[in-house]
């Protein structure tokens, strides 16, 4: 009996050892880089939970565009192999996700994230293990990670030409600007932005509101009456930084209180396709959003990858099939993939710190055209475009900016003293007065 | 016999993690990663403990340990946010990051005792001992008990967290608090606080582990396994229950938020998401799993179910709902002494005549 | 269409006679022509300023349909689409209108209207800018639009206009509106543009008086706006005075809107209440997969709804009333199948079924978005779109209406079931002691299975009225279910009348709270209130009596 029993805790001990190590040192056995005929890329999106509803889309665009390169050949001869992991929109399992992606199944790469909260919480663990996170969604910006490639917008690949557009000539020359947004941090940062760059084209404070809602918030109506009374002199517009399911309740109280989009247009920050796909449009039609990509784009290229994408989705039954839709953040997650390719190539290695330089400066051939890297500040250099909506939920370009914008992840307007140089200075840096 | 199985238990268990875990992330056998991932999971299982007390030994399901594990979080992460801005902030402008973009100049008054790490640790029990207090009294004081009781605190744990959502109450809102750079001067990223942390960790829930055996065995735990069996005729022989279930509510919220205060530093951030409605359920889900009414299932059930959590999120992304929902209903079903009683039963250990004994009194929680 | 089309000319026509007496004239058409097919960039634009600025009358349908981005070339000529016919096999063709030089339908040989789909037609694409520049004139073109949504825009846009002659056109336009509300929204204008100009105190008093008994939408704001910077003061004092008796109706009508808001919010929360509470009392069971019951509901109604336009072809509204009871059968399968596979052996466990029917909602949230993905919407029937005018400025929406009206419905015949019916007095004995009833020959088992399918049908029910008021989302179950265990905890657990006056109550405190707080801190409040009840009531509004209450 007692032998059986000392047995038996023996077995328990050699099972419980392997279990854990086996699940925390599962890259352990893997061949060392050069040797194997895969590589490996994390996927660090929300599947389940509260975020899925957007993260989804992305995660599917980032298999498509892997199932595209390891039809090409691979990238240095070698296969990509997805990891993918659901960080369920926890935003601890964000950091828990990130780090075992890193340390246990070393990915050489990981394409993640949407919210800002979630790229917060990975940011600690790529810096401290020297990761690569490809982050596709357009963002607040005061941010310049060594770990984070931001193919998403900075606040002046979006915030700024939108505002300049409204008040030109050719946008409706507007005077008044109320500024909504659901109340966290990237509206309220690229409120602070909007302010200041409106304050420095000489638009007299009185004539700027901004206001919050909270996340979720559906009774616009005394937000609309408070802008109807704004508008009324005429020349007022808004500048829509509302999240998610918000936006069909503002908009239809808008046009229920007589607003139009000819009396006070509303420019949304956070309106693309995705969200539009099985909304009621009927009431947001006319008015405009600002991004750096539109499944309307007419280039061949464009085309080309919103079939592809509805045929990727519809060989894979993922649901939505054929009709499924492109969007911006659905772009940038596409090329951040076929940027960290190119520059693994470039670069003849998967080694983070040799792909990091080969990233810059790099040019990518992306459905919106060709998109440039910046060659010292991990962001895009992109074009810039205004769309206003459709019946059928998409949208028609009415303005492109001149080329490409260069990325500016401190914003010239709110931290003049600051720069972001991983060239030169390893990141973040204070301007020295001259 | 039961006394030599217990120790050989401990024995295992020390030798496991203690040892084995450490001694192999020093030669670099396991990773970083793991011995974080243990370590954040050991706070769980304190935070179970405090379920099993409430729950398992009392009989009331408090489904609001959330709540109280995160306020011991906050008041940690409030602290090293504090130390970080003081840190980097340029001419006193010692407030932290998200308050500045929320266009607020001042620090709230409320932020001001966290400067100092001691005021920070006796806030982070205080509060939620307070807190379970008053709740607690009004709760009890009407003999609100069973479902009644399960579902108010559901809905307390909701406002709280609506109301930690907001940024007008100045603690981040959903974003939460981030950006953790160093605790009482040491810095968090390197391997070594790792590895210290999980150590404390680890021993903070031996600490409670033995602190509650001792309290269910003595005269005091006896007392709440008979309010656990029957509420009506404990009071008849003269025992306060409101004070007892006071007490045991308090020492709850106390681990709960003892275990948040251990989780923030090694998570590296705390959001409102950890104190939703979701995660309390879980809290109790542990302590169902593992073996209710048992001070080990609990341990148990925490560190299985979120170790599971852990790797079916990545083995099975797209199906691990399924996998974890599968083994919610067949572990309530089909073993209803959680995992603890599964492994007696496929060890066949312990006599049958205890098994019996305890099952009859787990039939009357209600 | 045709007809609204010639009328609308007609009323253009007649509006502008006195207002510019000027011919159709040549440089018009060849204006047109240059907007239709510019020589150059700025070909265009010049053409249209130069329209807008002439404002010729006839020109106006062809402006409009350059502003509504409707407007394609047929044959050479500028025509744009009217309503739309579907073919049989599902593709849509529209009724084609002449625009320049003369407003018609487009005819077939034979006299008919010609229909013909969008993709033959040449679209003409006119860029944002350039229509903006018609913004003077935008008034005008929707003055006398067929549609009086877009004809109370126009008024509004009088407002700002800077044309001296906007009285006498606004003026014209009202004596022909017909449409009540766009009447009362355009002459809330033409009283405020008056007001401003009065010149004596008796003029402007006589405005004030006007504008206060057309009673628009504004009129607080205007009278606020002139007792403070009009020019006359005897005046503003007496708007002034108007303001305050306007404010304290209105905060009536405030009191009144919040009222029906609650009592809708109430009957939702009973709706979703009503199955838990019956199935608790029933059985000890706490259903943490209620929510997803719902859920199902919602998406047998996304599923019929889909069945009959994609498949069977019928467009109509007809879907929603064949969802009602689909939605319920389909939950009240589904809990059928839940209740034989997992809560048969949970019975009187009510804390571990709490646990187990929680991880069945984990497997029922995931397995409906691995089936629809994670967005879809029910597009709700028209008849209930729209709302029902109590008074100006109190109207109650269709769609809330139609729940409380169902939850009165549903109620009414859930009491019959349980009080009148042979099964109903089952059940009640089952619920009051279970091992008693069985002794008499109930059989309990199946009195459970069918209780539970009806708790779970009314749950599927719910879902169903739900997507008249959001989307349908796998995570959908989780909004409401809080409040509704807070309904069912209330009322006392396995009482329906409770459910009914807690759901009631609670619906109504929230939307009161919250017109005083912001939503968030409203809850906390009803959390505190309820907490403060049940100090009183324990074992809620209708607790069991007599000694069994106790354990």
């Amino acid at each position: 009996m007692k032998i059986l029993q000392t047995r038996y805790w023996g077995m328990i001990m050699l099972a419980m050892v392997a279990a854990l190590t086996g699940c925390g040192g599962s890259g352990s056995s893997d061949k060392k880089e050069g040797e194997g005929e895969t590589v490996k890329i994390g996927i660090l999106h929300s599947l389940s939970g509260t975020m899925a509803i957007s993260e989804v889309s992305l995660k599917d665009v980032v298999l498509m565009a892997v199932d595209e390169i390891n039809a090409k050949g691979g990238v240095l001869g070698k296969k990509i192999e997805p990891v993918i992991v659901d960080p369920a929109s926890d935003w601890d399992l964000f950091a828990e996700k990130a780090k075992e992606l890193l340390l246990d199944k070393k990915v050489s790469a990981v394409f993640g994230c949407w919210t800002s909260v979630s790229r917060k919480s990975v940011l600690p663990v790529f810096e401290e293990n020297n990761g690569l996170l490809f982050y596709p969604v357009q963002y607040e910006g005061e941010e310049c990670s060594t770990s984070v490639i931001y193919t998403g917008a900075t606040p002046n690949q979006q915030l700024i030409p939108a505002a300049e557009y409204m008040m030109s000539a050719e946008g409706g020359a507007y005077k008044k600007f109320y500024l909504l947004g659901t109340d966290y941090v990237f509206p309220r940062t690229a409120n602070k932005i909007l302010k200041a760059f409106l304050l420095s084209k000489g638009v007299p404070k009185e004539n700027i509101v901004e206001e919050y809602t909270p996340f979720h918030h559906q009774d616009y109506q005394t937000i609309v009456s408070k802008i109807k009374q704004f508008a009324a002199g005429g020349k007022a517009c808004v500048l829509s930084t509302i999240n998610g399911d918000s936006n069909v309740p503002f908009y239809k109280e808008f046009a229920n209180q007589g607003l139009s989009a000819a009396t006070c247009p509303i420019m949304a920050f956070s309106v693309a396709e995705d969200e539009l796909r099985a909304t009621d449009t009927e009431f947001l039609v006319g008015h405009l959003a600002a991004w750096n990509y539109f499944q309307s784009s007419e280039s061949a290229e464009n085309k080309k990858f919103v079939e592809d994408f509805r045929a990727f989705c519809k060989k894979n039954n993922l649901p939505g099939g054929d009709k499924r839709v492109t969007d911006d953040p659905i772009c940038w997650a596409y090329t951040g993939v076929y940027l960290w390719a190119k520059a693994a190539e470039k670069a003849g290695s998967f080694e983070v710190s040799k792909v990091r330089p080969a990233l810059y400066g790099l040019e990518f051939d992306s459905p919106d055209g060709v998109v440039k890297m910046d060659t010292k500040n991990h962001h895009l250099a992109k074009p810039v475009m205004i769309g206003e909506i459709k019946p059928d939920g998409q949208f028609d370009i009415i303005w492109k900016s001149n080329g490409l914008v260069n990325p500016e992840p401190w914003s010239k307007l709110t931290s003049p003293d600051k720069d972001c140089d991983h060239v030169a200075h390893g990141g973040t840096y204070t301007l020295t007065k001259k | 016999m039961e006394k030599t199985k217990d120790f050989r238990l401990y024995l295992a268990f020390i030798i496991l993690f203690a040892i084995l875990l450490p001694l192999g992330n020093l030669m670099g056998f396991v990773s970083n990663n793991t011995i974080s991932l243990w370590g954040r999971y050991f706070c769980f299982a304190i935070a179970a403990l405090g379920v099993d007390l409430i729950w398992g030994y009392t009989g009331i399901l408090s489904m609001c340990q959330a709540f109280f594990f995160c306020l011991g979080g906050y008041s940690v992460a409030m602290h090293i946010v504090m130390k970080g801005a003081t840190a980097s902030g340029t001419s006193g402008s010692a407030i932290p990051d998200f308050m500045v973009w929320n266009q607020i100049n001042a620090l709230p008054f409320f932020w001001v005792p966290f400067q100092s790490f001691g005021l920070a640790l006796i806030l982070g029990l205080l509060i939620p001992a307070a807190f379970a207090f008053v709740f607690g009294y009004f709760i009890f004081r009407s003999r609100i008990k069973g479902v009644y009781m399960a579902i108010i605190t559901q809905a307390l744990a909701l406002a709280m967290w609506l109301l930690f959502l907001r940024n007008e109450t100045m603690l981040g809102g959903t974003n939460g608090l981030t950006d953790f750079k160093s605790l009482l001067g040491l810095s968090l990223s390197s391997p070594g606080v790792k590895l210290g942390l999980y150590l404390f960790s680890l021993a903070g829930l031996c600490g409670t582990y033995f602190f509650s055996k001792k309290l269910v065995d003595s005269k005091f735990g006896k007392v709440l396994q008979a309010i656990r069996d029957s509420e009506s005729r404990t009071s008849y022989t003269a025992y306060r229950i409101l004070d007892y279930k006071l007490a045991i509510f308090i020492v709850g919220a106390l681990l709960a938020a003892f275990a948040g205060m251990l989780y923030a530093p090694q998570t590296g951030i705390i959001t409102p998401g950890r104190m939703d409605v979701r995660a309390s359920v879980e809290m109790v889900m542990w302590v169902a799993l593992g073996g209710r009414g048992k001070l080990k299932g609990a341990i148990l059930g925490a560190l299985v179910v979120n170790f599971l959590y852990s790797i079916c999120t990545s083995l099975f992304p797209d199906s691990w709902l399924f996998i974890l929902g599968f083994l919610f209903v067949i572990t309530v079903l089909y073993f209803d002494k959680g995992f603890l009683g599964m492994i007696e039963k496929i060890g066949g250990g312990i006599g049958k005549k205890k098994n019996k004994i305890t099952e009859v009194a787990e039939q009357q929680v209600v | 269409m045709n007809c609204t089309i010639k009328m609308w000319l007609g009323i253009c026509l007649c509006l502008f006679i006195g207002k510019r007496a000027s011919g159709q004239s040549d440089s018009t058409s060849i204006y047109v022509g240059h907007i239709l097919y510019p020589s150059s960039d700025s070909a265009r634009i010049t053409a249209l300023q130069k329209l807008v600025k002439h404002g010729e009358p006839s020109t106006f349908p062809f402006l409009a349909a350059i502003n509504e981005k409707k407007i394609f070339l047929l044959d050479g000529q500028p025509v744009t689409t009217g309503s739309a016919q579907q073919l049989a096999d599902g593709s849509e063709v529209f009724e084609i209108f002449y625009l320049y030089p003369k407003s018609q339908a487009v005819l077939n040989s034979d006299g008919t209207p010609k229909l013909l789909p969008v993709s033959s037609l040449e679209k003409i694409d006119i860029s944002r800018s350039d229509r903006l520049s018609m913004a003077p004139i935008l008034p005008y073109l929707n003055l006398a639009n067929p549609d009086p949504k877009k004809r109370i825009i126009a008024y509004g846009q009088l407002l700002t206009s800077s044309d001296s002659s906007k009285i006498n056109v606004l003026s014209g336009a009202l004596n022909l509106e017909k449409d009540k509300e766009a009447l009362t929204a355009g002459k809330e204008i033409l009283f405020q543009l008056k007001l401003e100009q009065a010149k004596s105190e008796t003029v402007a008093k006589a405005y004030v008086d006007s504008l206060d008994s057309n009673w628009g939408e504004n009129v607080t704001l205007i009278l606020k706006d002139y007792s403070v910077s009009g020019k006359l003061e005897g005046a503003k004092k007496y708007a002034a005075g108007k303001v305050t008796d306007l404010e304290s109706l209105q905060g009536r009508i405030q009191k009144a809107q919040n009222l029906f808001s609650g009592i809708s919010l109430g009957s939702i929360l009973i709706l979703i209440a009503l199955g838990l509470a019956i199935v608790y009392g029933l059985a000890g069971i706490i259903n943490m997969a209620h929510g997803e019951f719902l859920m199902i509901g919602a998406y047998s109604t996304f599923c019929v709804q889909k069945l009959f336009i994609d498949i069977l072809g019928i467009k109509s509204d007809l879907f929603f009333f064949v969802s009602l009871p689909v939605s319920f059968i389909i939950a009240g399968i589904f809990g059928l199948i839940l209740e034989r596979l997992v809560i048969r052996h949970l019975y009187s466990r009510p804390l571990e079924s709490l646990l187990a029917t929680w991880g069945v909602s984990l497997i029922m949230v995931q397995l409906a978005r691995s089936i629809f993905g994670d967005l879809t919407a029910v597009k709700a029937p028209s008849f209930l779109a729209g709302g029902y005018q109590v008074m100006p400025h109190l109207i109650l929406p269709y769609n809330r209406l139609f729940i409380i009206g169902l939850t009165i419905i549903v109620v009414s015949l859930t009491y019959l079931m349980l009080y009148r019916s042979r099964l109903g007095i089952q059940i009640r004995a089952v619920t009051q002691n279970r091992s008693m009833s069985a002794c008499l020959g109930v059989e309990t088992r199946k009195v459970d299975a069918i209780t539970f399918f009806l708790g779970s049908g009314l749950a599927g029910l719910a879902g169903c009225a739900m997507t008249l008021i959001g989307n349908v989302v796998p995570d959908m179950g989780q909004t409401y279910i809080v409040d509704s265990f807070l309904v069912v905890v209330t009322g006392g657990v396995g009482k329906i009348a409770g459910a009914i006056l807690s759901g009631l109550g609670i619906g109504f405190l929230t939307k009161v709270l919250e017109s005083f707080y912001e939503a968030v801190y409203g809850k906390v409040l009803i959390l505190a209130l309820i907490v403060i009840f049940l100090q009183f009531k324990p074992r809620g509004l209708f607790p069991d009596k007599g000694r069994i209450a106790e354990d």
